[in-house]
C-alpha cells in the first residue's frame, strides 16, 4: 500500500489513553468503568456524542491500554439475533479457553431500528451479563428504545472538540508528515468542522495534497444541528448571511428555540450587549403575536432572522467570540409548571371565595394576600367549604 | 347564616343603606319601583358598589325568590363568549317566578370581552331580552362598543371619598366591636384607594390579628400584603447582576402570581427611588412605557420585562 493511501484518520487515530486529545473527561470514565468492570461494576459502557469526536478512538484506546482483543460489531451484525448469539455467546462465554483479554465494541447503536426488537434484547441481555466489558457507542442515545439499556450502563458524554484543539491536532500531523499549509486554511478548516474531528483531519488530508490549498474553501458539511452547535454559531460566530437558514437545520420548533435562546443570552452577553440581544428578542415575541393574531405568516421571516442574525449582531463590533459555554436547558416552563402545581390549591380557595362575595377570580387571586390573614379564621373556612388540603396550604 | 366575611355581612341590603353613589342609587331605585327595567351598564372603578346595587336590585324586585331569577357571571373568568351564551341559553328558558315579566342577568366585568365577543353578546342581549334584562358592570365604559353601550341606560360609580370609607369603617368599628385609632383609620383610607371591598378586606385582616388597631398594625398588614421584591430586582439589576434579577423576578412573578402589567406598574412606582440620575430616570420611564406597550403587543411578558430589566442594568451603569 503506498504511503498515500492510507487514511490519516486511521493513520493517527490515537494508540492509547495518553494519545487522546480533548477529552480527558471522557478517558477518566472510561478508565473507571474498566477498573470496577471486574468488581461488581456494570457490564456496559455507552460512549455517546456527535461524529468525529472520538467514540471508536476510545474504545480502540481502551483494548490497547489493556492488552486487549477488540471484538468489534456493527449494527448490521446485531440485527441478526441468530448471528449475534453465534458470535457473542463464544466471545463471552469461552474465557477460560482464551487467555487474551477482550473488549466487545458495539460500534453506532443508532442503527438499530426501534422493529428490531430481536437485536436490542439481545444487546441488553449482554449488557446485563457480558464476561467482558462491553463497549456501546451512538450518537444519540436519548432515543426512548434505549431506556432500557441506559439504565444498565455507565455513560460517557463527549462534547465537540473545540477549534484550537483540532487546529493543534492538525499542526501536530502536518510536522509528522513534514507538510506545510497557511495558518488561516487551518483556521478555516477547523472552524468549519464544528467539533468533528474526523471531518477536519479528511479535509486537511485532502488539502495537503492539492496544488494551491489556499484556493480550497471546503463547504460546510450539511448536517442537522443539535441546539447546542446552533447557540454556539448564534453567541460565538460573526453573523453571516447562511445564519438566516440556520434554524432550517435544528430540529426544533422555533418557540422552543427561542426559549434556549432566552435561558442563553445571559451566560454570553452582558452590559450593552445584553440589553441588544434581548431587545431582539423583545421584537421575535411581538411578531410572534402578531402572526398568531393575524394569522399571517410571512411575520416568521422577521422572527428568524432577528431571532438568529439579530441575536448574533448583538456582540460588540459584531465580533467573535471564543470560549467554551455550557449552554443550559430552559428551566422556565419547568418552573411554571412546579408553581401552578404549588398554586393549585390557591386556586380553588380563591375561586371558593369569588362565588362567595361575588367577584371573578382572577380579582380574588389578585386580591389573596390582602384576604389571607382571615381566611385563617376556621369559621370562615367552614363558611367556605374549604376541603383539608386547602386549609393546609393557608396555615403554610 | 349570616357571613362571617365582612365584604359579605356589611354588604347593603337595601338602597338606603348604599354609600357614596347618591345618584345613580336614586334612579336605580326609582326604575326598579316602577318595574321598568331597560337593560342596564354600570361603570367605574372596582370595590364601588356595581355588584351590591345589581344584588339590591334583584333582592327588591323577585324578594325570597331572587336566587332563581338571577344569574351572575364574570367576563374575565369566564372560558370566551360562547360559554356565557350557553349559560345565558339555559337561563333564559325558564319563565321569571312571580309578577316581574323577566330575570335578571349580571356580566360583571363585561370589558374583558374582547370587541368581536361583545358583538356576539349583543346579539345575544336582543335574542333573550323579552326573557331577560341585562347588567352589565364594567370599569371603563369606553371599552364597551358603541352598540351595546346604545342598548342600555349608563350608570356612573365614583371613587368613594374619604367620608364615605370612614362612614363604613366607623358602622363596622361598631359592629365587631373594635377600636380603630384616627392615624390607623386615614391610613385605611389611603390603603384602600377609594375602593371599598379592599378598605374592609384591611380592616378584617388587621382586626385579626388584634381588635385594637393602631397605625402600625395596619401598616404591617398593608405592606405584607404588597408585592415588596419588585425592588429586590431592580436592585439586582442596577448592581448588573441581569442573571439574578431574571431569576428572582421569575420567581415574584410565580409566586406572587402577579401579571407582566402589575409588574411594570411597580417598576414604574419605583423608579423614583432608584439611586441614579434624573436623566437617567426619564430615560428609564420611557424604557418602561415602551415595555408595557410591548407586553400589550406581544405574547411572552417575561421576555418584555428582561428587555427591560437589561435598560435598568445600563441605568446602573450610568448609561
Amino acid at each position: 500500500m503506498s504511503e498515500k493511501a492510507i487514511n490519516w484518520t486511521e493513520k493517527y487515530r490515537p494508540g492509547n489513553f495518553s494519545e487522546v486529545e480533548g477529552q480527558e473527561q471522557a478517558v477518566f470514565l472510561l478508565k473507571d468503568f474498566l477498573k470496577k468492570f471486574f468488581s461488581g461494576g456494570n457490564k456496559a459502557v455507552i460512549i455517546h456524542g456527535p461524529p468525529g469526536t472520538g467514540k471508536t478512538s476510545l474504545a480502540f484506546a481502551a483494548a490497547n491500554e489493556n492488552k486487549a482483543e477488540l471484538f468489534e460489531l456493527n449494527a448490521s451484525d446485531l440485527r441478526d439475533r441468530e448471528k449475534l448469539r453465534e458470535i457473542l455467546r463464544p466471545a463471552t462465554e469461552q474465557k477460560s479457553l482464551t487467555k487474551k483479554n477482550k473488549i466487545i465494541l458495539v460500534d453506532e447503536v443508532d442503527g438499530i431500528s426501534e422493529t428490531d426488537k430481536g437485536g436490542l434484547l439481545e444487546l441488553l441481555a449482554l449488557a446485563e451479563s457480558s464476561a467482558y466489558p462491553l463497549v456501546i457507542t451512538a450518537n444519540d442515545i436519548w432515543d426512548r428504545k434505549f431506556t432500557a439499556l441506559r439504565k444498565k450502563s455507565d455513560m460517557i458524554q463527549l462534547k465537540e472538540i473545540d477549534y484550537k484543539t483540532i487546529k493543534n491536532i492538525m499542526i501536530s500531523i502536518l510536522r509528522k508528515e513534514k507538510k506545510f499549509l497557511d495558518m488561516d486554511i487551518l483556521t478555516n478548516i477547523s472552524v468549519k468542522a464544528r467539533g468533528d474531528l474526523r471531518a477536519a483531519i479528511n479535509d486537511l488530508q485532502t488539502a495537503s495534497g492539492m496544488q494551491k490549498p489556499e484556493e480550497i474553501i471546503f463547504d460546510e458539511r450539511n448536517k442537522e444541528l443539535d441546539i447546542f452547535s446552533a447557540l454556539r454559531m448564534i453567541f460565538k460566530g460573526k453573523p453571516t448571511e447562511s445564519m438566516l437558514q440556520l434554524f432550517d437545520s435544528v430540529n426544533m420548533p422555533i418557540d422552543e428555540i427561542m426559549l434556549w435562546i432566552e435561558e442563553n443570552i445571559p451566560a454570553e452577553y452582558s452590559g450593552e450587549e445584553l440589553a441588544r440581544a434581548i431587545n431582539a428578542l423583545s421584537r421575535v415575541d411581538i411578531f410572534k403575536k402578531r402572526i398568531y393574531r393575524q394569522q399571517y405568516w410571512r411575520f416568521l421571516i422577521y422572527e428568524n432572522a432577528l431571532l438568529s442574525y439579530g441575536i448574533s449582531s448583538a456582540k460588540k463590533n459584531a465580533s467573535q467570540k471564543t470560549g467554551f459555554t455550557n449552554y443550559k436547558k430552559p428551566t422556565r416552563i419547568l418552573k411554571i409548571w412546579l408553581n401552578n402545581q404549588r398554586t393549585e390549591q390557591k386556586k380553588s380557595i380563591a375561586s371558593k371565595y369569588s362565588q362567595h362575595v361575588h367577584i371573578g377570580e382572577k380579582r380574588a387571586m389578585r386580591e389573596f394576600p390582602m384576604i389571607k390573614p382571615f381566611l385563617l379564621n376556621p369559621e370562615i373556612q367552614k363558611e367556605l367549604r374549604l376541603s383539608e388540603e386547602e386549609v393546609e396550604y393557608l396555615q403554610k | 347564616m349570616a357571613s362571617e366575611i365582612w365584604t359579605e355581612k356589611y354588604r347593603p341590603s337595601k338602597f338606603e343603606e348604599v354609600v357614596g353613589q347618591d345618584n345613580t342609587v336614586k334612579k336605580v331605585q326609582s326604575l326598579t319601583n316602577s318595574l321598568n327595567i331597560p337593560h342596564l351598564l354600570f361603570a367605574g372603578p372596582a370595590g364601588t358598589g356595581k355588584s351590591t346595587l345589581a344584588l339590591i336590585t334583584v333582592k327588591e324586585l323577585f324578594g325570597k325568590n331572587w336566587h332563581e331569577n338571577y344569574l351572575e357571571l364574570n367576563a374575565s373568568d369566564e372560558r370566551g363568549i360562547n360559554v356565557v351564551r350557553e349559560k345565558v341559553k339555559n337561563f333564559a328558558r325558564t319563565k321569571s317566578i312571580g309578577n316581574v315579566p323577566f330575570k335578571i342577568i349580571f356580566l360583571d366585568e363585561a370589558d374583558a370581552l374582547t370587541p368581536e365577543a361583545q358583538q356576539a353578546l349583543r346579539r345575544t342581549m336582543e335574542n333573550y331580552s323579552a326573557t331577560c334584562r341585562f347588567v352589565l358592570s364594567c370599569n371603563y365604559s369606553s371599552k364597551i362598543i358603541d352598540p351595546i353601550q346604545s342598548r342600555c341606560a349608563i350608570f356612573r360609580f365614583k371613587l368613594l371619598e374619604k367620608k364615605d370609607i370612614e362612614k363604613i369603617i366607623r358602622k363596622i368599628e361598631g359592629g365587631e366591636k373594635l377600636t380603630i385609632s384616627p392615624d390607623a383609620l386615614e391610613l385605611i383610607y389611603e390603603g384602600s384607594e377609594g375602593d371599598c371591598r379592599r378598605c374592609i378586606n384591611i380592616l378584617q385582616s388587621t382586626a385579626s390579628i388584634s381588635p385594637s388597631i393602631n397605625y402600625e398594625l395596619v401598616s404591617t398588614i398593608i405592606s405584607n400584603a404588597k408585592p415588596k421584591d419588585i425592588h429586590v430586582v431592580l436592585d439586582y439589576a442596577i448592581s448588573g447582576d441581569f442573571q439574578k434579577a431574571k431569576e428572582k423576578l421569575l420567581d415574584v412573578m410565580l409566586k406572587e402570581s402577579i401579571s407582566g402589567q402589575d409588574v411594570i406598574k411597580s417598576i414604574q412606582k419605583e423608579i423614583w427611588n432608584l439611586p441614579v440620575e434624573p436623566e437617567i430616570k426619564v430615560k428609564l420611564t420611557e424604557k418602561t412605557g415602551e415595555a408595557e406597550f410591548r407586553i400589550v403587543e406581544g405574547s411572552d411578558p417575561f421576555i418584555q420585562l428582561q428587555s427591560l430589566l437589561a435598560s435598568f442594568v445600563l441605568a446602573g451603569l450610568g448609561k
